[in-house]
């Protein structure tokens, strides 16, 4: 069960030394790696951390000694098994990949050959290092298929790769890169784009699947909860090369280098001092069983987005939407601004009933209510300069000079600690986490009273992320707008809102305060969601012991919802009273909400 | 599942081609052309131009003209419904006996180039993507300069100066076979299986001897596209995630490349039943040099007289087959790749 943290002391995996990886293109050389060196011990996890670009991906692929094109691999040497993989002929160096060192890559679905039944193809990664009939591979495949936990994976193994999911495709590559026990398991994101609950049960697998196997990790992240959880050291890499190697508890408890400082500036100010501050008594914006169905084409049956949302936000309070992808939060968001018409219920903001507000007096109110969305590069138009797109409120609600709009869009790129020497740039260039904040300089330029923040930091990358969340922490302290903050990263939620509402299939199935949800979730949901949720936290790791309040099975279907609970089906705790009845959101006697009978009752 | 897509392809095509025949009927007498005095000549009395036009429907009303053609109306002539694209003005035979004559010319002309082109250029495509640069690569270059930039009959001209007038390789370009000879008796209108039909092999080997030079011509202009389609899917392919992942695993070069192959050979389908549906008409200049008479010499017969049954006939046939060609690329294309839904 534990798993020495220190390095063990026995000759090296693969050591790597001085790599370079250099693309050229039309006379202009780039290196994204450039003098990488580290090595791996047997029965190692190492996480290798860095920002977007910082030739992670890069550094992964040529271990195995590929690069994309026009990518090549220009210096170095990756010495493993006692042989340097860079000098070895061609098919030499395929022995290798596939049979001693395996790879997960990211977006696993492009990954797969499109056009072969998976079962065939982790037949032939099989076929290419073991000696085995047509039939013995097909077998092998399934029995790899089945450990990495698909359902039937009979039937699996005939789909093609666009008929899985993303999770579901993953497995199928962890089962190719695994088919051959290889020594070495590379794991580029392996979990980008999974919900967390998901996420947990992979990297739980993965863990568990190399450790019976006895191989080494190499797990690539940008989740400083992953490393804290599964790794025992930690590689930082920055600009193309290793800043920092250190046993997980050093790297988390005293960071050497100014980057991974900065990466984990949040968390230690998180320990330090959460903003908590009490929230008002003033609502400013009310939900009352704010229901969305959007109707199926050609059927009469509809998708049950938001089921009976009842929330309130006050004045100058932070509340946080969470729960996996499909749960409706994005949806909430939007009907609430309007955006998408609510199919029934009452929205009020400040006091008004909005819902039926003619065009032009809401266009009017839109002023006092933004929206910053998940996708910085989609939701900025790319022809225009950040001066235009950040007057372009101001000429509809706050018409002056264009001097004046000018001198207002550059206090706001100073407001989110944007140069304003920027304003006659245009998107393109600018990245991820400067065009997030031009986002957000936006949607405060009008002064609102109210934003919805739509997974704002979902894209950046980790240190982008945390200054992001710093900067949003300030802003709301300084100008007291009240957030509706969507997102499933339940640290940041933590850090940044008073209180949290936990959504299920579109309905809430848990809501209070921040204290109260986090340290002590009464729903089985919430549980569930709570302890699948990796915080960065080296000195608690999910690996070190047994996880309780796992959720069996797969989310219902909006469009057939079930009659009684919708998580009676996946619920540890599921009577057949809770199949049959409908659960409804009761308030208990600290403050909170809760969607669960059997606790309200005291029988769980 | 496959033969209700199958079926219902079909059923669209006929209502396409319904669709163009009654489009090229009214475009057709359009034209500011009067097929009658073609037919009489300029001098002839006002009273043999009635009756030419009363012989040809053009007395009619358009509308009435119409039915007729397509059959509608019972009891006067057989129309398009009872299986007959009308009588030629020019020759007075009906069309559809004209069109079986000349169409399996052109098609054995260009199914043969095709095969020939695709087992040619698909290889060589292959070869230059995996090694760019290398050998293979080159010579498509130097071939592409050349073949691409000079027209197909010039080609057949130098074909035929150097194989037949200097190497005397080839037969002479005068038709399928030696005028000396007498054609098999007609039954499919191919001729390499007519005479197979007839049982006289020495003129299978003629009528192939004969075809060797066009078919040769044309695959060598049809080559180039190909060629260039199959190299650029191919690169593309192999660039892709999949084939990236591939090579992770360390699956062996051989079927890295087949994975690639595939994943190239689903675009380049289509590029080549376009083709094969231009070719039809488009191979009129290789048949003129070589002197078979196929259905792109027909169609411009036919424009250049008026012959309007006869352009009729041709434009539906022509897309007929265009649309059946398009039919079987699109399942072989979804044989090759399993994300086309039918």
């Amino acid at each position: 069960m534990n798993t020495p943290v220190n390095t063990p002391l026995s000759a090296p995996l693969i050591e790597v030394r001085d790599l370079q990886v250099t693309y050229r293109t039309d006379k202009v050389a780039t290196r994204p790696v450039d003098g990488v060196s580290f090595a791996i011990n047997p029965r190692e996890v190492v996480g290798l951390i860095g920002d977007a670009g910082s030739g992670k991906s890069t550094t992964a692929l040529a271990l195995l000694g590929l690069a994309r094109p026009p990518g090549r691999i220009t210096g170095g040497q990756i010495r493993f098994d006692g042989r340097d993989l860079l000098t070895l002929p061609d098919t030499d160096l395929r022995d290798i990949r596939g049979r001693d060192i395996g790879i997960i890559v990211q977006n696993p679905r492009a990954s797969l050959n499109p056009m072969l039944r998976v079962g065939r193809q982790i037949g032939f990664a099989y076929q290419a290092h073991n000696p085995a009939t047509e039939a013995e591979a097909r077998k092998q495949a399934v029995e790899m298929l089945r450990m990495v936990g698909i359902n039937d994976p009979e039937r699996r193994a005939e789909a093609f790769a666009h008929e899985l999911s993303g999770g579901m495709a993953q497995r199928a590559l962890i089962a190719m890169a695994l088919s051959s026990r290889p020594k070495l398991l590379i794991a580029d994101e392996p979990t980008s784009g999974l919900d967390v609950t998901i996420q947990a049960q992979f990297l739980d697998q993965m863990w568990q699947t190399v450790q019976e196997t006895g191989s080494a990790i190499l797990l690539i992240t940008q989740e400083l909860g992953v490393i804290a959880n599964y790794c025992d050291r930690v590689l930082v890499l920055h600009d193309g090369r290793i800043v920092e190697d250190a046993p997980v508890r050093q790297f988390f408890d005293a960071p050497a280098h100014p980057y991974s400082q900065e990466v984990l500036g949040l968390r230690r100010s998180a320990d330090a001092a959460a903003p908590v501050r009490e929230g008002t008594a003033a609502p400013l914006v009310t939900l009352d069983a704010l229901t969305k169905h959007f109707p199926l084409r050609g059927s009469d049956k509809v998708v049950q987005a938001v089921d009976k949302v009842t929330l309130t936000i006050g004045k100058g309070e932070a509340v946080g939407l969470v729960g996996e992808s499909g749960s409706g939060k994005t949806t909430v968001g939007r009907c609430l601004l309007q955006l998408v018409p609510p199919t029934s219920g009452r929205i009020a903001f400040a006091g008004s009933d909005i819902t039926a507000l003619p065009p032009t007096e809401m266009r009017a109110l839109r002023e006092k209510m933004q929206i910053v969305f998940q996708d910085p590069f989609d939701s900025l138009n790319p022809r225009w300069t950040l001066a235009q797109i950040l007057a372009e409120p101001l000429k509809i609600h706050a018409p002056a000079s264009a001097a004046a709009h000018r001198t207002r869009a550059a206090e706001a790129l100073r407001l989110v600690d944007l140069d304003p020497a920027l304003l006659d740039r245009r998107p393109r260039g600018l990245g991820a986490s400067t065009l997030q904040r031009v986002n957000i300089a936006r949607a405060l330029i009008l002064n609102p009273e109210f934003v919805v923040l739509d997974e704002p930091t979902s894209v950046l990358a980790p240190r982008a992320r945390t200054s992001l969340i710093g900067l949003l922490a300030r802003l709301q302290a300084e100008l007291g707008i009240s957030f509706l903050f969507i997102s499933h990263d339940l640290t940041t939620v933590r850090y940044l809102c008073q209180r949290v509402a936990v959504m299920y299939l579109g309905q809430i199935v848990e809501q209070g305060t921040v204290e109260q949800v986090f340290n002590n979730p009464r729903h089985p949901y919430s549980q569930a969601l709570l302890s699948a949720h990796l915080f960065p936290d080296p000195t608690w790791r999910r690996v070190d012991h047994p996880v309780r309040e796992a959720l069996q099975g797969e989310i219902p279907s909006p469009i057939d919802v079930p009659k009684g609970c919708y998580l009676a089906s996946r619920c540890p705790h599921a009577v057949d009273a809770c199949r049959a009845v409908p659960q409804v959101l009761e308030p208990l006697a600290d403050g909170r909400n809760l969607r669960c009978a059997r606790v309200v009752k005291g029988e769980v | 599942m496959l033969l209700r897509s199958i079926s219902r392809r079909l059923l669209i095509g006929l209502i396409q081609l319904l669709g163009l025949t009654i489009a090229v009927f009214f475009l057709i007498r359009l034209l500011p052309a009067d097929p009658v005095s073609r037919l009489v000549g300029m001098n002839a009395s006002e009273q043999a131009y009635a009756q030419a036009q009363a012989q040809l429907g053009l007395d009619k009303p358009v509308l009435e003209q119409l039915a007729l053609y397509l059959g509608l109306m019972p009891g006067t002539q057989p129309g398009l419904l009872q299986g007959s694209l009308g009588i030629s003005w020019v020759t007075n035979s009906p069309v559809t006996s004209e069109i079986a004559a000349y169409l399996p010319v052109t098609l054995e002309l260009i199914t043969l180039a095709f095969l020939l082109a695709f087992v040619v250029a698909v290889p060589v495509g292959m070869l230059s993507a995996l090694n760019p640069g290398g050998r293979a690569d080159k010579g498509v270059f130097v071939y592409s300069l050349f073949a691409g930039s000079q027209p197909e009959f010039w080609w057949g001209l130098l074909f035929v100066y150097v194989f037949f007038f200097q190497l005397g390789v080839a037969p002479a370009p005068l038709g399928r076979l030696s005028p000396m000879t007498s054609p098999p008796e007609w039954v499919t209108g191919f001729i390499l299986i007519d005479t197979l039909i007839a049982g006289q092999p020495a003129k299978f080997v003629e009528a192939l001897h004969h075809l060797m030079m066009p078919v040769f011509t044309l695959g060598f202009v049809l080559s180039g596209p190909i060629i260039k389609m199959v190299r650029q899917n191919m690169v593309r392919a192999l660039q892709s995630d999949f084939v990236l992942y591939a090579n992770c695993v360390g699956l062996p070069r051989k079927r890295v490349a087949r994975y690639a192959l595939r994943a190239a050979m689903a675009p380049s389908m289509t590029l080549i039943g376009i083709l094969y549906g231009f070719m039809l008409s488009g191979a009129v200049l290789v048949e003129s040099v070589f002197s078979l008479g196929g259905i792109g010499q027909y169609a411009i017969r036919s424009v250049l007289a008026f012959d309007y049954p006869a352009i009729q006939g041709v434009v539906l046939v022509i897309t007929a087959i265009s649309l059946l060609v398009y039919l079987a690329l699109d399942l072989i294309h979804a044989a090759i790749d399993p994300r086309i839904a039918h």
